[in-house]
């Protein structure tokens, strides 16, 4: 009976959290959506519309052809294009270059290691629009300018701290053990660290992987002064041309700006699934 | 660093570590960690580090409206820069966006990783749609805030309009400090999933079995919190608001975008003010120097923060 | 798991060799990157197309991009152009607004400047000696068609170092179905405008009577309607700053008035020009100062007020006075050999052939800077004749002095201290000593 007694209100606690949950969940999503809701409902409108003195919340008359009009006004299919290849670009080379790097600082011990990981931030320190006419001059020296790869070998720099300190951390949570046994078994450094140790950590990388993608496809302000040609220009930069000198075009930045977020919630949705399975094989220990 | 240079060809296999005491191989064993981050130093040593020190260079030089170097000017740019009227104004204003958009959407950020870290249905959903606002590039999600809160033609007035709450259109920037508010809360929106997302690739890795002990001994919700989650998430925690800390001082477009430091700089940080320096009064070596003196600021304000969580760390 | 993984990296490595497929100019190699910056920067130009470059001259040109039009009518141009030229490569980025002096100060550092660019301000490249005088790059018969006064603003110690593209000039604007409504008559004095905001405010008060814009995108015009109009200026008859003369602090103390009596759009120091047009296009909005390309914005945007345009208010007897904005074109020293001057001299030709020159202005409804292309404009279109009256007798900045900019920036602070309260006579004397020292 006690036992009972007992059970119940806890069982009417967890009812109410549950609502709570939900109620809060519910709510946040709302309020992160509303941008985007009014951002779409904006871009389905005529200009006269967007500003008419009775305000609309729906459009009166949806306008889809916004979303076609757009497509012929500007080269958006190349702006989509670049802002895949540039985004995917830096991932890949920001991979390569600070998967090593966290690699070292996480397994092995050499001088200079808080040196080099104090180097790392710092390098953060200088806002890009503050080194825009710096990395101009150096890539101008490559004979970069103008060209996406500059755009990623940008990218990825900016993004080496953010992958060093959090794979490093996701490294060291895990055990060397098995690296240790997979070197006696013959294997070499690189081997043990792609056969053993990735695999392990492949949730840490994955989100690693996110934030990169992410950073470098929202990347403006160097893309706006290295880029000169249309048509090698990213997204970010492109639609600017919905912003012009007599006027802003609301509906079609909005239009615009709502293929440049699909992507990457397209992406993010993939790995969110093995983000869940990478938690729900236990295979990563604290 | 630089061992960088004196790179040696990696041997295609090595051999197991106990025949490796010869003194080649431990020359080579010294050598190994540093061809290791070689990759990751030369990126950044390239494309960061050139365009800092020229930053540096500029500081101290005279700089011409159209930007050409004309020659060494020692302090000159600090201190005119720093007696300008607006400087002060400007240095509060990055102090209170800086800490308010970092504190509170560390709180909010945490607090929501926990959420979407039960078990329940539509969490898929849930964690897709908290990654919007990250997804979205900062101008355009700074221009639909602008079109949202508009007194004459904002969303927001019609929406509230539509529901009955207003009867009238509200002014939501009566003020130039509403206005800034309005940067900072949009500032939080953005900021919140990068920490959700460091947070929850935190709580991922926490074995459930430490839970489970905790359970068995009797321990309630915030024990468990503050006994075992935070302090196992600490330290992507750490990572991440040093990093916010950073990317929110340096943060351009949102202020650029809604009011470009309007009015009279009270809306102004920083990197904007220095952005109009720089490219509207052609002042570029005090553009410079302004970097430089927020460069120095952040330099204190990082290692302090880190030098004191990572002590903490050894503590435990 | 691992699959996944695998998949994902070869996906993104696939998409990173395709990045640098398409690319011709690869980077060299890392290890000769580390050179020192503080050394300048050879100037290397734009890597030129796959073309045989040996015989063809280069020119490229940097243009601000006015509208939706501007990105194809270069385009078009370019084409013809080099078409119709086979020994000149010609080659046009178009920049919109926000960024254009980002992009030149940063070529500009960076010793790529354009051969041509196409923008409003050029003191400050003169006086870096970046520039070369308009009679070296421009033949005599192009010369000859401008506008004297136009030439005249790009003046600086007797030598004329650019030539103007395009102008526009300001009047006032105003909804006549909300000024009959009213019962209000078209104000021409400072008096009478007062007089008909407050009508207009008792009429309705959801509706703004008179639209100010104070924001750093183009307070310095505000600036000027109010100070001309007033009879005061920027510069006294010998080009001395006097921008704390008492016509100028009596000018700016009517407007912020006008503000705090609330009779004009709720928020001047952020809402842009670009918010009034809007406004005023809705409806919102009875009177405007605003730039002759007004009605292709009316009229593009689905509106369908009926409204007029009027010489911009004065102040007593002043003459009302129009302000006008001027573009240029200017041509960057960069060691041009005596071919590559005669193609550029083929290029302002071209571009000022009658036909083609009034297409131009046209196109995003401008004002011409030629005599010979403000007849034709008139002639095309007849409401623009009297604007291409108006351009010819307006007043315009002060941008052939090399102050000019810190002016600019100055007069917005002012405008927006005095919002916030300040005094503006105080405001303009520390201006003033803050200039002229």
């Amino acid at each position: 009976m006690n036992d009972n007694a007992a059970k119940k209100p806890f069982s009417i606690q967890k009812t109410v959290l549950r609502i709570l949950l939900y109620f809060v969940v519910i709510d946040v999503c709302i309020i992160t959506l509303y941008p985007y809701f009014a951002m779409f409902c904006t871009a389905l409108k005529s200009r006269a519309e967007i500003f008419s003195p009775h305000g609309t919340i729906l459009p009166v008359t949806a306008l889809w052809s916004n979303f076609i009009d757009i497509w012929s006004r500007a080269p958006m299919a190349n702006y989509l294009l670049n802002s895949i290849l540039i985004a995917g670009g830096s991932t890949i080379i920001a991979m390569l270059c600070g998967i090593p790097a966290a690699y070292a600082l996480a397994r092995m011990r050499f001088k200079g290691q808080t040196a080099f990981l104090g180097f790392v931030i710092v390098s953060q320190m200088f806002a890009p629009v503050v080194l825009l006419i710096g990395i101009y001059q150096v890539m101008l020296r490559l004979g970069l300018t103008d060209s996406l790869l500059g755009l990623i070998f940008i990218n990825a720099a900016f993004n080496q701290a953010f992958t060093i300190w959090l794979l490093r951390g996701t490294f060291m949570g895990i055990s060397a053990e098995m690296e240790q046994a997979a070197t006696i078994d013959g294997c070499n450094r690189l081997q043990s660290m792609t056969r053993v140790l990735l695999p392990v950590a492949a949730p840490g990388i994955v989100t690693t992987l996110i934030f990169i993608f992410i950073n470098a496809w929202n990347e403006y302000t160097v893309a706006l002064c290295l880029i000169s040609t249309d048509t090698n220009k990213p997204l970010t930069v492109g639609i600017n041309i919905f912003n012009g000198y007599n006027m802003i075009e609301w509906q079609y930045l909005f239009a615009a700006s709502i293929f440049a977020i699909i992507p990457v919630v397209i992406l993010f949705m993939c790995i969110e699934k093995n983000l869940v399975s990478g938690l729900a094989s236990g295979g990563v220990k604290g | 660093m630089s061992k960088v240079a004196q790179k040696k060809p990696v041997p295609a296999k090595m051999t197991p570590p106990r025949s490796g005491n010869s003194p080649a191989k431990r020359a080579l064993r010294r050598i190994e960690p540093y061809i290791w981050i070689a990759p990751s130093v030369i990126l950044m040593a390239v494309f960061i580090l050139i365009p800092i020190l020229s930053v540096f260079q500029m500081s101290l030089s005279d700089v011409s409206k159209a930007g050409k170097i004309k020659g060494f000017n020692g302090l000159g740019n600090f201190i005119k820069v720093v007696k300008g009227s607006a400087f002060g104004l400007v240095l509060q204003n990055t102090l209170v966006w800086t800490i308010a958009v970092v504190v509170l959407s560390t709180v909010l950020g945490f607090v929501l990783a926990l959420i979407l870290n039960n078990k329940f249905r539509g969490r898929k959903v849930a964690r897709a749609i908290v990654v919007f606002p990250w997804a979205t590039t900062l101008v355009i999600q700074a221009s639909v805030w602008n079109f949202i809160i508009n007194t004459d033609y904002g969303t927001l007035n019609t929406l509230l309009m539509k529901l009955g709450i207003i009867k009238q259109a509200v002014n939501w920037t009566p003020t130039p400090e509403a206005y800034f508010a309005w940067e900072i809360a949009c500032g939080i929106f953005v900021t919140i999933p990068f920490v959700t997302f460091c947070v929850l690739s935190g709580l991922q890795s926490i074995d459930t079995t430490y839970y489970e002990a905790a359970t068995v001994d009797g321990a309630n919700y915030w024990q468990k919190l503050f006994k075992i989650t935070l302090p196992l998430v600490k330290s992507s925690l750490t990572v991440s608001t040093v990093l916010n800390i950073i990317y929110v001082f340096n943060s351009f477009p949102i202020i650029w975008t809604m009011t470009k430091g309007d009015p009279a700089n009270h809306t102004d940080t920083l990197v904007t003010y220095l952005y109009k320096l720089a490219f509207y009064n052609g002042r570029q070596g005090e553009a410079a120097a302004v970097s430089v003196i927020g460069f120095l600021i952040l330099l204190v304000c990082a290692s302090v923060y880190m030098i004191y969580t990572l002590r903490k760390g050894d503590d435990n | 798991m691992k699959k996944t993984l695998a998949l994902l990296l070869a996906l993104v490595m696939t998409l990173a060799l395709v990045a640098c497929g398409g690319n011709d100019d690869k980077p060299a190699d890392n290890s000769n990157t580390q050179t020192d910056a503080n050394t300048p920067a050879p100037s290397t130009p734009d890597p030129a197309p796959e073309a045989p470059a040996g015989e063809k001259i280069d020119i490229s040109v940097i243009a601000s991009q006015y509208g939706q039009n501007t990105n194809k009518w270069w385009a078009d141009f370019q084409e013809a152009f080099n078409k119709e030229h086979e020994n000149i490569n010609l080659t046009v980025e178009v920049v919109s607004w926000n960024d254009i002096y980002t992009v030149v100060n940063t070529r500009i550092s960076g010793n790529t400047a354009p051969d041509i660019l196409n923008i409003d301000v050029f003191a400050d490249y003169q006086a870096d000696g970046l520039l070369l005088p308009a009679k070296d790059y421009v033949s005599e018969e192009t010369y000859a068609k401008m506008y004297p006064a136009f030439l005249e603003q790009s003046n600086i110690d007797g030598t004329i170092w650019a030539i103007p593209d395009l102008a526009s000039a300001r009047a006032m604007y105003y909804n006549k179905d909300i000024l009959d409504a009213a019962g209000v008559e078209v104000p021409t004095t400072w008096d009478e405008l007062k007089a008909a905001c407050e009508k207009l405010k008792a009429y309705d008060s959801s509706i703004y009577p008179w639209g100010i814009d104070m924001t750093t995108d183009e307070g310095q015009a505000a600036f000027a309607y109010y100070i001309w109009n007033n009879g005061g200026d920027f510069t006294d008859a010998d080009g001395n700053w006097t921008l704390n003369s008492d016509a100028n602090v009596e000018a700016i103390e009517y407007a912020i008035d006008l503000v705090n009596s609330g009779l004009t759009n709720s928020d001047p120091a952020n809402e842009t020009r670009y918010t009034l047009q809007d406004l005023f296009g809705a409806g919102k909005l009875a009177m405007m100062i605003g730039p002759n390309s007004i009605p292709t914005y009316i009229a593009e945007g689905g509106s369908t007020i009926n409204y007029a345009f009027a010489p911009i208010p004065t102040n007593g007897g002043n003459p009302s006075v129009s302000a006008g904005v001027m573009d240029r074109f200017m041509c960057f020293d960069n060691g041009h050999s005596p071919e590559k001057l005669e193609a550029i001299k083929t290029f302002f030709d071209y571009f000022y052939e009658d036909a083609r020159y009034s297409d131009w202005v046209l196109m995003e409804g401008f004002l011409p800077a030629t005599s010979a292309g403000g007849e034709i404009v008139a002639k095309a279109d007849e409401s623009m004749a009297p604007w291409v009256d108006i351009v010819g007798s307006c007043k315009f900045y002060p941008t052939a002095k090399a102050e000019w900019a810190d002016v600019k920036q100055g007069v917005i602070n002012v405008e927006q201290q005095a919002l916030l309260g300040g005094s503006v006579r105080e405001l303009l004397d520390a201006l003033q000593s803050d200039i002229a020292g």
